[in-house]
């Protein structure tokens, strides 16, 4: 019978949809672990530089000497122009991974809307660059291959126009948008603050009691310098943390739709005898039927 | 002696964490050895070698692009962008990280006058562990 044929196909189409999510959900485990190793490697060294850059900003903030006047310590107030850089995904197939960041990203550009303030958005990753384009929302600048395969050295060349406009006074702030890896089951939003450094954060009581010692002749240069690191740090450590939650994310996404295939394929099943044992059924009454109207 | 902290973290992990006697960077203002109980400052390096003087009297070799440096009386703590370790079991060992450290070298965008001693500095620390 036809219908038992359509069954059939329908079976063995959500099966095979089934191994390619399954396929897409063992890569991306395997990817999870790569990137979660990248990330804890570098962790020491996030710590110690924030510890640094918390201590610099603490002791400008607390005791007001040195680099007081440098743009990057000091809270800009009315801003009129934005630095935005978002990190997406090049790839779909990761539950709302991409969506995530592109909300955050939207409510962020109608907020400073309403403020008056001008943004500049600076877009990494396939997923949100597209968003963007079609919704007409123009990008300052994009980097596509970068989200999936964070190389240090490209992360520092992209942001690197974003300090160098800051410090010359072309932008008033840069903000950078990503989702992080959280756990193995959840992301987490972020939208970090790079520049001017934040020190709402920053309590004084603590960085009294810090050896902190800049050598006087330098100072200028050395916190230009450290700020540049700090930042282009940053943006690596975002690109890598984005990396390890798109693939959590993707695995997850996968996983359910593994699950869901197998369900579905076992309510086709169920379908599949139940038209089988009707047409049996008819089959047997029509005999039986022939054999009576004999009699 | 005593001894002080020495701990050189990369973006890309750890290339030196251990105890040592002695450690000389390569500071903007020119080269500084550090001992235990060294008064505390942060600053900054150029490209350059570390030297280490081990617990054992080894010394070690590393070569950075850039960094940053604090220094409190028990602990040195460095920030480097890139690093290569000269070390190795054997002589190819040695010969592999002393290529990477030239091509590290080589990556150095500034022409710095320092930058020429460093290779040769380099060279020599090889050769004394060969």
């Amino acid at each position: 019978m036809a219908n038992l044929k359509d069954i059939q196909r329908q079976i063995k189409s959500v099966s095979n949809t089934q191994k390619t999510t399954r396929a897409m959900k063992l890569v991306s485990t395997a990817k999870l672990r790569r990137a979660e190793e990248l990330a804890k490697r570098s962790r020491l060294y996030a710590a110690k530089m924030n510890q640094v850059i918390s201590e610099i900003a603490g002791r400008i903030k607390c005791s007001k000497v040195g680099g007081i006047n440098n743009r990057c310590f000091n809270e800009i107030e009315n801003p009129k122009i934005v630095d935005i850089i978002f990190v997406t995904a090049d790839k779909g197939l990761c539950g709302g991974f991409n969506i995530q960041t592109i909300k955050a990203v939207k409510k962020l550009l109608s907020d400073y809307k309403a403020k008056n303030v001008k943004v500049r958005l600076r877009g990494i990753g396939k997923k949100g660059i597209e968003f963007f384009k079609y919704n007409g929302v123009e990008l300052f600048d994009i980097a596509i291959n970068l989200s999936s395969k964070p190389e240090k050295d490209k992360a520092d060349d992209f942001i690197l126009t974003s300090i160098e406009d800051f410090k010359d006074g072309n932008t008033d702030a840069l903000y950078l948008v990503y989702n992080g890896y959280k756990n193995m089951i959840t992301q987490e939003l972020h939208i970090n603050k790079i520049l001017p450094v934040d020190l709402s954060q920053v309590e004084c009581s603590d960085t009294q009691t810090s050896m902190l010692e800049i050598e006087d002749e330098d100072e200028e240069k050395m916190l230009d310098s450290v700020v540049d690191k700090y930042a282009q740090y940053a943006m690596y450590y975002a690109l890598i943390d984005s990396v390890a939650a798109e693939h959590s994310a993707r695995m997850q996404a996968m996983d359910t739709a593994t699950n869901n295939a197998k369900d579905m394929v076992k309510s086709l099943n169920v379908k599949f005898n139940k038209a089988r044992q009707a047409a049996i059924t008819t089959e047997l009454i029509e005999i039986i039927s022939g054999v009576e109207s004999m009699k | 002696m005593d001894k002080l902290k020495l701990e050189i973290l990369t973006p890309n992990g750890i290339v030196f964490s251990g105890e040592v006697i002695s450690v000389t960077l390569p500071g903007k203002e020119g080269e500084f050895g550090v001992l235990a109980h060294h008064a505390s400052l942060t600053t900054l390096l150029e490209a350059g070698v570390i030297d280490i003087e081990k617990e054992d009297k080894k010394t070690e070799s590393v070569l950075i692009n850039w960094g940053l440096v604090q220094v409190d009386e028990t602990k040195v703590v460095v920030l480097v962008e890139g690093a290569v370790a000269i070390r190795g079991e054997n002589e190819s060992d040695i010969a592999k990280a002393l290529d990477d450290a030239k091509a590290l070298i080589d990556s150095i965008k500034d022409n710095n006058p320092a930058i020429a001693t460093v290779s040769a500095k380099l060279e020599s620390a090889a050769k004394s562990l060969m």
